[in-house]
């Protein structure tokens, strides 16, 4: 019952709808009592003869007025109770991705996105199943079972009542452990679903290494296996299920045979009438509903307390950036400057950067090579903000970034990284991005910027192309460069191109960097880069290894020095040469 | 939104269509025919059930309640046998829904194997162009999806018995009466037809916005990083919201046309046939005695008549989905994207492990070749090297030897007889590929070396690890062969990897070894044994390298230097040196770096 406390707020707020839900579920409830009431009647009084026109009349107008009303005030609670489950799912719906929108870096290295998809899906329904199924069993329960239980008392007979839903409350019994055991079940089941689906997944990705092996058929009968082990699995469940209805039947039936008995004993001693007793039948078929609702009830309230545990896990995770609201709103311009002695992930120990330390004038341009995992990306980090907790400063015009509104300072950078995500929207409204309002000439320019409008034209709906998961899908180039058009779009004061470039040949990177360089006048750019070529012409570039700086100064200087910078040049002109200046 | 990339939800088949999907599906149910057959003739003894339990109460009422002098032993004994008919239908019931579900996960269950090997049969062409993703789902979540279709036939099976077995009852008790409730079929059906019609519509939408709601939220979940560093969180939440906003729209429409049209609208049927019942009943009794047993059953008959129906309507909003799944099953059956045949030679077998290639010329789309007039011949315990850029031909090279494609033209030779004439088993058995990226499965060591083939000993795999130089490393794992592995080998090292993919081919023993060498950063500890692994390897097998760092490659008794799908250099390292062409210039660059 802790759940229906916890979900207070909610019906407070919807407490209208299950208002009028409630006040409905039991008219609904009354009304039931009718027609078997009738029924008794009308059969009493042809079996004393005493039925007349007009008496039939009457009773079957109630009958259709009951039914009638029946069905409106079934369709009212109905829309009512669903209808605000259905809102607390979209509530909590809302409520979680705001939450994940917020959240930092290590909030999604902890959680791996199935699972936050499971927590915003699976817990969802099993909370919304409190609010909607859960109600109405608790209501249908109490109220249903209640009107049913004294309309049997008052109008048929006490004695006979309570001897024939002594049964009964072992439908709840079986609801309750049975439907437990059902659900346990059925998540051995999932798993072994899981099994099948991973098993199918490893023989696709690793069909070369089967077919060069020759083991298809082996391949097979593993997995013949594992279905056969699935159906002694879903054996257990389909039996557990089958189980269900027999059981009812046999408890209600036990129900029948005490009526069947005393039931006519009372009539042949003119206790009860045989109208009364065919009315009482019928009120132990009401009473089937919500007996099971009983049992269920249990089930349905234990599994939303543990969602909406799990949820609430969730949302209480804070993130490790604080966003100083107050901040500088200004969007920032001028020098940059990064000075960092000494940094480490979070949960690493090993030092990712020591003794960082470069300025960029404003509009020009920074240069970083150096191996992969030598700490370029991590500068990245430190700059766009994923990472708070460091030794040195990092500032803009002199004032440190903490100090900048993320809104004003995170605006102003245009960041691009070397694998990046496409939305599942069209080319044009994955260039806008970062602003939608931004208009189709905005869009081409970028896109011309980044030497992917000749791409665009070429397909089939250019501009309104769909790409991401249900669209077309791009080169690795083709996406680095949309990527890059993507951060060019908002003229941003800073541009950070990490390892950017990889994917698109030497001819296009020497297009891109040189419009950027026309275009860029006035801001400032950080390129780091695996080619030598995307750095050659910036104003510094430092060459990073283990974390710290070991090279730097302009590429005449490094080259001179003979060392890291220059050995990568040389050996990159003579691949490019190799391959007649083409593609990688 | 472009008809291509409209989710099956949004699509309607035709009647023709759907009713082709169940016609090709049907035959799948044949092996378990006898539990379908069960199941059904106990769902239509359980319709007698229902017909005899109330009759039994009818005679009680009719012949014994009406009396004083019943004696309470009669009681007991209708009691007994009314629990012994409570008992029969149980069990009944109990194998009819039993035996129907087994029916149904067996055929799946056949189904999805049918895929799987139908999926070993397909060419690599089918994975090149068929996202992994999608051919699972195919086998899993498709065939899933089937199994309720199956519950559906099942659930109008019980619907047409008992709506039948009602009829037939009321009839027999009372045929003016029963003929007159037939005026309910033809509204039953309307009704059933509407609702199907106007649900699945209402359903299709809700579906097609749900999955619109589960891709936003994964899109921005995976790409958080592009909405926080442009700061487009309002934006995106914004967009989240209306979406949600939809969703439940259409959920509203889903409730609001389920409570009018589903089971309230039922129930609103049953009680009108109540009443036109009661009202017959009634004005029959002004001039003929009418039992009050007699009325019992009947109206009880009228509830098995009505019962069925919600079930039904409930289920028919699936049928959609069924056919939609089943018509992407068929399409995966019906793919004939097969693996390249062959036409064996009985007893064809590799001795020798010569290798020749005749003006072999090949394309994967049929209009741009890739091997252009390729020939060379590697004698038996040769060396064979590959060298030259990415899409120069040589992984194609390799792709034709394996039988992976068809080439068009020319001819390829083993032991001097056409590579066609082999049995796919002989050329798989004799032929070991090392590929580049080396793939682990899910499992231990041991179970990556030995693969499938349970035939292979722990000392056989012990003992390639060892030819390898696999087994240093292998041996200082916690559990040594039986560490586990997880998805694709995670927690390995590319190196790593490798050398147990090494071992995993040479407990094979093949005859004639390919390598395709790995291009992925390896340190230079088990790049060493990586170097003395390949030598170990190379000694008295047939070899072709696909070489990556020529170093490894300086003793191969031939290298071939590829560019655009041709051979244009050839010869032995000192050869190519003296050329001072493409190999020598390549030779050089590599020094350089790998310094």
């Amino acid at each position: 019952m802790n759940i229906f406390r916890k979900l207070g707020w909610f019906f407070k707020q919807e407490k209208k709808s299950y208002g009028i839900g409630v006040f409905f579920l039991i008219l609904v409830a009354i009304f039931q009592i009718v027609p078997p009431k009738i029924i008794g009647n009308i059969v009493d009084s042809m079996s004393r003869n005493e039925l007349t026109v007009r008496k039939l009349a009457i009773w079957v107008g109630i009958l259709i007025f009951v039914a009638v009303g029946q069905y409106l005030f079934r369709y009212i609670w109905r829309t009512n109770i669903w209808g605000s489950a259905a809102r607390l799912e979209k509530i909590l719906r809302t409520r979680l991705f705001k939450h994940f929108m917020q959240m930092d870096q290590s909030f999604f290295q902890q959680n791996r996105t199935g699972d936050l998809m499971a927590h915003a899906t699976n817990d969802l329904t099993a909370i919304q199943q409190v609010a909607g199924a859960g109600i109405l069993t608790f209501a249908d329960s109490i109220i249903t079972g209640g009107t049913t239980i004294i309309a049997m008392v008052v109008l048929i007979d006490w004695r006979l009542t309570i001897l024939a839903i002594i049964p009964l409350p072992l439908l709840a019994v079986m609801a309750r452990f049975l439907g437990t055991k059902i659900h346990t079940a059925f998540a051995t089941s999932q798993a072994a679903f899981s099994t099948l689906n991973n098993k199918t997944q490893e023989s696709v990705s690793g069909i070369k290494v089967i077919k060069t092996l020759g083991q298809e058929q082996e391949d097979i009968n593993d997995f013949e296996e594992k279905v056969q082990e699935t159906i002694k699995i879903n054996r257990r469940v389909n039996l557990l299920d089958a189980l269900f209805d027999p059981i009812t039947s046999l408890i209600i039936g036990l129900s029948y045979v005490f009526t069947i008995i005393l039931g006519g004993y009372y009539v042949t001693n003119d206790v009860i009438s045989i109208g009364q007793l065919i009315s009482f039948i019928s009120y132990i078929a009401l009473l089937v509903w919500p007996m099971f609702a009983i049992g269920r009830l249990f089930n349905v309230i234990e599994r939303g307390n543990a969602s909406y545990d799990r949820v609430q896990i969730l949302l209480n995770q804070t993130s490790g950036i604080i966003d100083t609201k107050q901040g500088l709103a200004k969007s920032p311009t001028g020098p940059f400057d990064f000075d960092i002695h000494h940094f480490n992930y979070p949960d690493d120990n090993r030092v990712s950067l020591r003794d960082v330390k470069f300025h960029i004038g404003a509009g020009q341009t920074l240069g970083i090579v150096g191996k992969t995992g030598a700490g370029k990306s991590t500068i990245m980090k430190l700059i766009l903000r994923e990472f708070d907790v460091y030794k040195g400063t990092i500032s803009v015009n002199n004032s440190d970034i903490k100090k900048y509104a993320l809104d004003a300072y995170l605006k102003s950078i245009g960041y691009v990284p070397q694998e990046s995500f496409l939305f599942s929207t069209t080319i044009f409204d994955n260039i806008r991005f970062a602003n939608m309002d931004l208009t189709k000439e905005d869009v081409e320019m970028a896109a011309f910027d980044a030497d992917l409008d000749t791409d665009i034209i070429d397909l089939p709906q250019q501009y309104e192309t769909a790409v991401g998961e249900q669209g077309i899908s791009l080169s690795g180039g083709q996406k680095q460069r949309l990527a890059i058009a993507r951060a060019l779009v908002i003229n941003p004061e800073l541009l950070i191109l990490d390892d950017a470039l990889s994917a698109v040949d030497a001819r296009t990177e020497s297009i891109i960097l040189s419009r950027l360089k026309e275009k860029r006048q006035n801001k400032t750019t950080i390129i780091s880069a695996s080619r030598m070529s995307s750095v050659m012409d910036a104003d510094e570039i430092i060459v990073i290894d283990e974390g710290t700086i070991v090279e730097r100064g302009q590429h005449e200087t490094l080259m001179a020095l003979r060392g890291w910078y220059y050995q990568m040049t040389t050996k990159q002109q003579l691949e490019n040469k190799l391959d007649g200046g083409g593609s990688q | 939104m472009s008809e291509k990339s409209k989710s099956s939800w949004q699509k309607e088949m035709s009647g023709k269509e759907q009713r082709d999907v169940i016609k090709r599906l049907l035959p799948y149910t044949k092996d378990f025919k006898a539990d379908f057959l069960i199941a059904i003739l106990f769902a239509a003894l359980l319709s007698g059930i229902n017909i005899l339990l109330p009759l039994l109460l009818q005679y009680y009422m009719d012949h014994y309640l009406q009396s004083k002098s019943t004696p309470l032993n009669v009681m007991f004994l209708f009691a007994g046998l009314y629990f012994i008919g409570v008992i029969l239908k149980a069990i009944t019931q109990f194998i009819q829904m039993y035996l129907y579900s087994m029916g149904a996960e067996k055929t799946l269950e056949k189904i999805r194997i049918v895929l799987f090997k139908k999926i070993h049969t397909l060419g690599m062409r089918y994975f090149d162009q068929t996202p992994a993703g999608a051919v699972v789902s195919r086998v899993t979540n498709d065939t899933m999806t089937l199994a309720d279709f199956w519950t559906l036939f099942m659930t109008l099976i019980i619907g047409i018995f008992s709506l039948v077995s009602a009829f037939v009852a009321m009839y027999i008790a009372k045929p003016q009466i029963a003929l007159i409730t037939l005026i309910f079929v033809p509204i039953l059906m309307i009704t059933t037809w509407y609702y199907q019609r106007f649900s699945s519509r209402v359903y299709r939408q809700m579906r097609e916005y749900l999955s619109r709601l589960n891709t936003k939220l994964n899109e921005s979940i995976v790409g958080i990083n592009v909405i926080q560093q442009f700061r487009q969180e309002e934006r995106i939440e914004g967009e989240f919201e209306d979406t949600n906003e939809l969703y439940l729209k259409k959920r509203f429409e889903m409730i609001k046309t389920n409570s009018l049209l589903l089971s309230p609208i039922i129930s609103l049927f049953y009680a009108l046939a109540v009443v036109i019942t009661l009202g017959l009943f009634g004005i029959n009794s002004l001039d003929h005695f009418v039992e009050a047993g007699m009325v019992y059953a009947f109206l009880t008959y009228l509830q098995n008549f009505f019962n069925p129906m919600t079930n039904l309507m409930d289920y028919l909003t699936t049928f959609q989905d069924g056919i939609v799944a089943g018509s992407r099953i068929i399409g995966v059956l019906d793919d004939q994207t097969l693996e390249p045949q062959q036409t064996p030679d009985k007893g064809a077998t590799i001795v020798n492990g010569k290798i020749e290639f005749k003006n072999v010329t090949f394309s994967y789309d049929n209009e741009n070749a890739v091997l252009k007039n390729i020939s060379f011949v590697v004698r038996p315990g040769e060396t064979l090297a590959f060298v030259g850029h990415t899409g120069s031909g040589k992984s194609s090279t390799i792709n034709v030897l394996m039988r992976f494609y068809d080439f068009q033209e020319g001819q390829i030779l083993i032991d001097d007889l056409d590579i066609k004439k082999y049995s796919s088993d002989e050329l798989r058995k004799k032929m070991g590929l090392v590929l580049q990226d080396s793939f682990l499965f899910y499992g231990t060591v041991a179970s990556n070396i030995r693969m499938l083939n349970q035939n292979v000993t722990n000392g056989q795999i012990e003992e390639a690890a060892k030819f390898v130089h696999a087994d240093q490393f292998i041996e200082k794992l916690p559990k040594r062969y039986q560490t586990k592995v997880v998805e694709r080998g995670a927690t390995y090292s590319s190196g790593e990897k490798q050398l147990i993919s090494f071992a995993r081919t040479i407990v094979t023993n093949p005859k004639i070894l390919i390598l395709d060498e790995a291009t992925a950063n390896i340190d230079t500890e088990t790049e060493q044994l990586i170097q003395d692994g390949l030598k170990q390897m190379r000694q008295n097998r047939t070899t072709l390298v696909i070489a990556h760092r020529l170093s490894t490659i300086v003793d191969a008794n031939q290298i071939l230097v590829l560019d655009k799908g041709k051979i244009v250099e050839r010869g032995t390292h000192e050869e190519l040196l003296k050329l001072e062409g493409k190999y020598f210039d390549m030779y050089h660059l590599q020094n350089i770096s790998d310094d």
